[in-house]
């Protein structure tokens, strides 16, 4: 089974991340301008850590693990937590494309690379390798569970995000949170591109783990393919669609499968990759 | 992942499990329900609902970036807790219990910290009259704060505090003498 239409999921894609964007930036403000707090709460409260929407608690497979090394099995969080393990195993690491906070900051930090490489000002492109990010995840959950705090809370993007613009609507200035992420946001910018999506993110390493059974997949016929490379290009996470080579690092986001001149590629939905 | 990725895991998380914390000196106060200092810790995942849903934003968090930046604590001085427990409600992890918003549950159940006095800066304790502002504002009431003698000095029972710090934000300016303070800090004898 095989999935075209590439400008649809594109449309749906931007559509679902403006949605968790105004409801990371947005509730806050909202919640902050309420004098009595008294907005429906069932309807949405928090971010993508842990969020409650429409009723429904979700929580962050990274949060889970965090508190599951920390804690052991806490029973009260299994119904937030294993629907998104789930959804994780079919649709692999789709959280970091279409639902990541981080990522119009990323947007930025391309746009910003690009007009240096157009001023003549060099940025590093540095890669790093693969098993990097699995490092800094076991780091960040042994860290967790010697110290007995959670260190996801303090190094990971999208929860910094939404502190942070917590902090700003309540008029209690930036605070630490936003220096980190400037931090991640200058070495995506000069040092490696997504870098810290790529190779440091302790939340992108777990997803990949997780959906590394995934059967959603980015499929090429070879027939229909010019090798022009613009999928390449295009992919933030260093995916190389266009010689086969995707792996569970592939963020799902279908901007390669949109950018195809040919529409060569397509997502498709296979058992294990042969 | 390949076998690589599985020894960098490893060797990330072994690297991790080496890392000691120092002992931090005095607690922070807590919103209400939370777990002992350490489970707190453990099991708070930084989120911000509970100030996110704090109807006087009593609930805060430090604006820095080290180990705590993710803690939740009580700036009880500016604002007191009204103990509408909607923060027990709202959080993910069960860092705060949840406690329902009756007052005997409440009453039996919230202990954010207990109450200092200074018997110096108090105004009948130190002979400039009659207060009772503590008392009237107490949502506990007599067995948390008993008034005794006849400048109705107060007399804090630590043990029925519920340690919402209405009173310390009703204490006159001019005295600023009741000051709610980490539980710990009490069993050590601070208070």
């Amino acid at each position: 089974m095989t999935l075209r239409g590439g400008r649809t999921t594109q449309a749906l894609r931007r559509g679902v991340l403006t949605l968790s964007i105004l409801t990371v930036i947005g509730t806050p403000f909202l919640a902050a301008r309420m004098a009595d707090r008294t907005w429906p709460q069932w309807l949405f409260v928090g971010a993508t850590g842990a969020a409650r929407a429409l009723g429904l608690e979700l929580l962050d497979p990274l949060m889970s693990v965090g508190v599951l090394v920390a804690r052991g099995v806490r029973p009260g969080l299994l119904a937030a937590a294993v629907p998104v393990l789930l959804l994780v195993l079919v649709l692999g690491r789709f959280f970091c494309g279409w639902l990541c906070p981080y990522l119009p900051l990323l947007a930025v930090s391309n746009a910003v690379r690009w007009g240096l490489g157009r001023l003549g000002i060099p940025t590093l492109d540095l890669r790093f390798p693969g098993w990097l990010r699995f490092a800094v995840l076991g780091g960040v959950l042994g860290g967790t569970a010697a110290l007995g705090v959670q260190l996801a809370a303090l190094v990971y993007p999208p929860a910094l995000l939404a502190r942070s613009a917590y902090r700003l609507a309540f008029g209690l200035g930036l605070g630490g949170g936003a220096t980190v992420l400037a931090a991640v946001w200058l070495f995506d910018t000069t040092v490696s591109r997504a870098g810290f999506c790529r190779s440091l993110c302790p939340g992108g390493a777990l997803f990949s783990l997780l959906g590394a059974l995934s059967p959603v997949r980015v499929r090429r016929a070879p027939a229909a393919c010019t090798d022009c490379t613009v999928c390449d290009v295009v992919c933030n996470l260093g995916q190389r669609p266009m010689t086969d080579r995707v792996d569970a690092g592939c963020e799902r986001c279908g901007r390669c499968v949109a950018s195809c001149p040919t529409g060569a590629l397509s997502f498709s939905l296979e058992g294990r990759r042969p | 992942m390949n076998r690589r990725g599985l020894l960098a895991l490893a060797a990330g998380a072994v690297s991790g499990l080496l890392v000691r914390r120092p002992r931090a000196a005095a607690g922070e106060l807590r919103p209400p329900g939370a777990l002992l200092p350490g489970d707190f810790e453990r099991a708070c995942i930084g989120c911000f609902r509970c100030a996110e849903v704090c109807p006087t934003r009593a609930i805060r968090f430090p604006a820095g970036a080290g180990l705590d930046a993710g803690h939740p604590f009580l700036a009880l001085r500016e604002s007191a807790c009204v103990l509408c427990m909607a923060c027990t409600e709202a959080c993910p992890t069960g860092a705060l219990a949840r406690i329902p918003p009756v007052p005997e549950r409440v009453a039996a159940e919230v202990r954010i910290g207990v109450p200092v006095l200074d018997r110096k800066a108090c105004l009948p304790w130190s002979g400039q009259g009659v207060c009772r502002l503590c008392a009237y504002v107490c949502p506990v009431g007599k067995r948390a704060v008993e008034l005794v003698g006849p400048q109705q000095a107060p007399l804090f029972h630590a043990e029925a505090c519920v340690g919402c710090g209405l009173c310390e934000e009703a204490c006159p300016e001019e005295a600023r003498a009741i000051r709610i303070a980490p539980a710990s800090a009490h069993r050590e004898g601070g208070a």
